[in-house]
């Protein structure tokens, strides 16, 4: 507990963690911080052509939705792996929580993630628009914070976790990439949630406890006003992801110490 | 009250046959019930208390545990067992410029230094405009610090640690920090801050500095606490015990890759049945036979003498007296004469190197391993015979 109140102190360093990880991401391109912008607006824009030109059956905006969404995990996981084994000096040559190199990673790819919202809103209106797609905007709206600090709590919990896990097993960085594919099928992005629903039966309460589930068709009821399937287990699913927070941090703190040594 | 107090302290570090284990080896490990590391205690049962204004030094030979516990008191590791409380701010010199960025500018770095040292930014900027002085890198100090040379690098890393006036400083062998200026300002102001009632944990292998600056020393033998108390008795005990083994026969003194091993060393010439006897003036030759387990090219033979009061008489090697040694391998033996040996009367420490060329790579030293004395005939005091001559002039010439 007292790990948790100490990072106040560490904010400054914690900022400049973070604008030296986006800064770095996009260092030496001629138009630097606003790829941020630039990435998700050329990535809409392609999912729309070819979803247009080759006339599949899918709801464009609740896709897109989907990819930001899982974007953000999978940024978040993947860097996950390599948040303290990436600095192994620093690990060895200073002492400030260790916790501060996941918490200014997640907070660096929610940054990024914030911005692509922005774009995402931007498109979801001039699409709107232009194919008179009705958009049920609702007071659901009002939920966002609530649904990305969700998202975050998840993300923070599993970063901790593999990066603890992977300074004492290299194997994480490899088992990452499959796992995230499989996870990626796992989650409402390609396809409704009602095709599971009527195809997998009694294992469909089993599928809803995927955290990003919850995630997922929670953004959609914020952004297109889709409801999400609200029961007793998905709401477990998303108190799951607190959980998630708290045993990743915990895990993380409890090894913390030994990096220095076993780095 | 105590800055620094070290409770039952142990560190043990797992070795690990091959790097990093990786979840077969683990699986393997589990399935043959088999260790894949095994313990090492770098330290163990180490207790002890530093005063607030009381400046301690640590001493003891490589891997005798000096950086690991400096390490843990720097809250850097981990300790095993125990624990250390440490009361104030504390700064190390351990790590300089730990953290520093190659892309950011000094500038830039300064805060980023402080920040991961946990200063708070507004005391960063307060103390800005000295730490820059100190550094004394001028207006270089909005350059990337990658265009730095590495004295430069060292010498600003220096300049944070110490200009964010910590209470308690732990210094390692950083007096050898810059150029030869810097070195003196450095000092001066770490002899300013013992002056100022600042604690100060130091490591260092000059027994000198240890003995003119430290109040209280330890000595660290294997990981143990294996004798503390005054700098004079200390360091000497030190001296002897790492003097006491006989070289050549089975242990060697001395540290190094030891690949390459200084296995005898003779003295014909001299006098004296314990301690080799030289005279002043005439020849003092040292025959050391050296053993190669594998071939070294451009290999360096240095010697130093230095005072048992550990000042440095005279130093050179092989390199810079001239004598070219291309390559060794297997047994050898190389001759090391003084000719007219300018020491006066006295006991003197005489140290023995192997190393290479660039210093990079030490093969074997041997500090302060071999005493001898020296016989001065004549009455003068000191330590350098030069002949001296007076003409007497009443008159005024």
């Amino acid at each position: 507990m007292n790990g948790i109140l100490e990072i106040a102190k560490w904010k400054d360093l914690i900022r400049n963690l973070v604008l030296k990880n986006l800064r770095i991401r996009y260092k030496g391109s001629a138009l630097g911080f606003l790829w941020t912008m630039l990435n998700p607006m050329f990535m809409m824009f392609i999912y729309f052509i070819f979803i247009t030109l080759l006339r599949i059956e899918i709801d464009l905006p609740s896709l897109l939705v989907g990819i930001l969404a899982w974007q953000y995990f999978v940024m978040c996981l993947s860097d996950s792996v390599s948040a303290i084994t990436a600095h192994p000096s620093l690990i060895k040559r200073t002492s400030f929580p260790r916790i501060v190199f996941p918490l200014s990673m997640v907070l660096a790819n929610l940054i990024n993630f914030l911005f692509s919202l922005i774009v995402l809103a931007l498109f979801l209106a001039v699409y709107s628009l232009l194919f008179s797609y009705t958009i049920q905007l609702g007071p659901a709206v009002l939920l966002l914070p609530a649904v990305i600090l969700l998202q975050t709590a998840l993300v923070m919990g599993f970063a901790c976790f593999f990066a603890c896990c992977n300074v004492y097993f290299k194997d994480i960085e490899h088992i990452m990439s499959i796992l995230l594919l499989a996870w990626f099928f796992l989650t409402p992005i390609m396809y409704r949630l009602e095709m599971v629903r009527d195809r997998a039966g009694q294992f469909f309460n089993l599928y809803l406890l995927n955290p990003m589930v919850p995630v997922v068709t929670l953004y959609r009821f914020v952004f297109l006003g889709i409801p999400p399937p609200l029961s007793p287990v998905f709401l477990i699913s998303c108190l799951s992801s607190f959980l998630i927070l708290a045993g990743g941090v915990a895990i993380f703190l409890k090894y913390e110490m030994n990096f220095a040594d076993v780095i | 009250m105590k800055a620094i107090e070290a409770i039952n302290l142990g560190k043990r570090f797992r070795l690990r046959h091959s790097g990093l284990p990786t979840l077969k080896d683990r699986f393997i490990d589990t399935v043959k019930r088999r260790r894949g590391s095994e313990d090492f205690w770098a330290l163990r049962n180490i207790n002890f208390a530093v005063e607030t204004g009381e400046t301690v030094g640590v001493i003891g030979p490589n891997g005798s545990g000096k950086s690991t516990l400096l390490s843990i008191i720097a809250s850097t590791m981990a300790p095993t067992t125990g624990r250390v409380i440490t009361r104030g701010r504390l700064a190390s010199l351990l790590e300089l410029g730990a953290g520093f960025h190659p892309d950011l500018t000094g500038r830039e770095n300064i805060f980023l230094n402080g920040a991961i040292m946990g200063i708070p930014r507004k005391m960063i900027e307060e103390r800005f405009e000295s730490i820059v002085d100190f550094s004394g890198l001028g207006h270089f100090i909005e350059t990337p610090i990658k265009f730095y040379s590495s004295g430069m690098v060292v010498r600003l890393g220096f300049s944070i640690a110490i200009e964010v006036d910590p209470d308690i400083l732990l210094v390692d062998e950083v007096l050898a920090v810059g150029d030869q200026d810097f070195q003196k300002k450095s000092s001066r102001r770490i002899q300013w801050m013992k002056e100022t009632g600042k604690t100060l944990l130091v490591v260092s292998h000059d027994m000198g500095t240890i003995k003119r600056f430290c109040d209280r020393v330890i000595h660290l033998q294997k990981g143990e606490i294996c004798e503390e108390g005054v700098p004079a008795g200390v360091v000497d005990n030190y001296i002897q015990s790492a003097v006491k083994l006989p070289p050549g026969l089975g242990k060697i003194a001395g540290w190094g890759t030891m690949e390459a091993v200084i296995r005898k060393v003779e003295f014909p010439g001299a006098a004296g049945n314990e301690t080799p006897t030289f005279t002043t003036g005439r020849d003092l030759v040292v025959e050391i036979e050296y053993l190669a387990s594998k071939r070294i090219e451009n290999p360096v033979f240095g010697y130093a003498i230095h005072t048992p009061d550990f000042q440095l008489c005279v130093g050179s090697n092989t390199q810079i007296d001239g004598c070219r040694v291309d390559r060794i391998e297997g047994e050898g033996v190389i001759k090391l004469s003084l000719p007219a040996l300018p020491l006066l009367g006295g006991h003197y420490l005489l140290s023995l190197s192997i190393h290479s060329q660039d210093h990079n790579t030490n093969y074997h030293r041997q500090d302060y391993t071999y005493p001898f004395d020296v016989f001065s005939p004549a009455g003068r005091e000191g330590i350098v015979n030069t002949p001296s001559r007076w003409e007497f002039l009443p008159d005024g010439g």
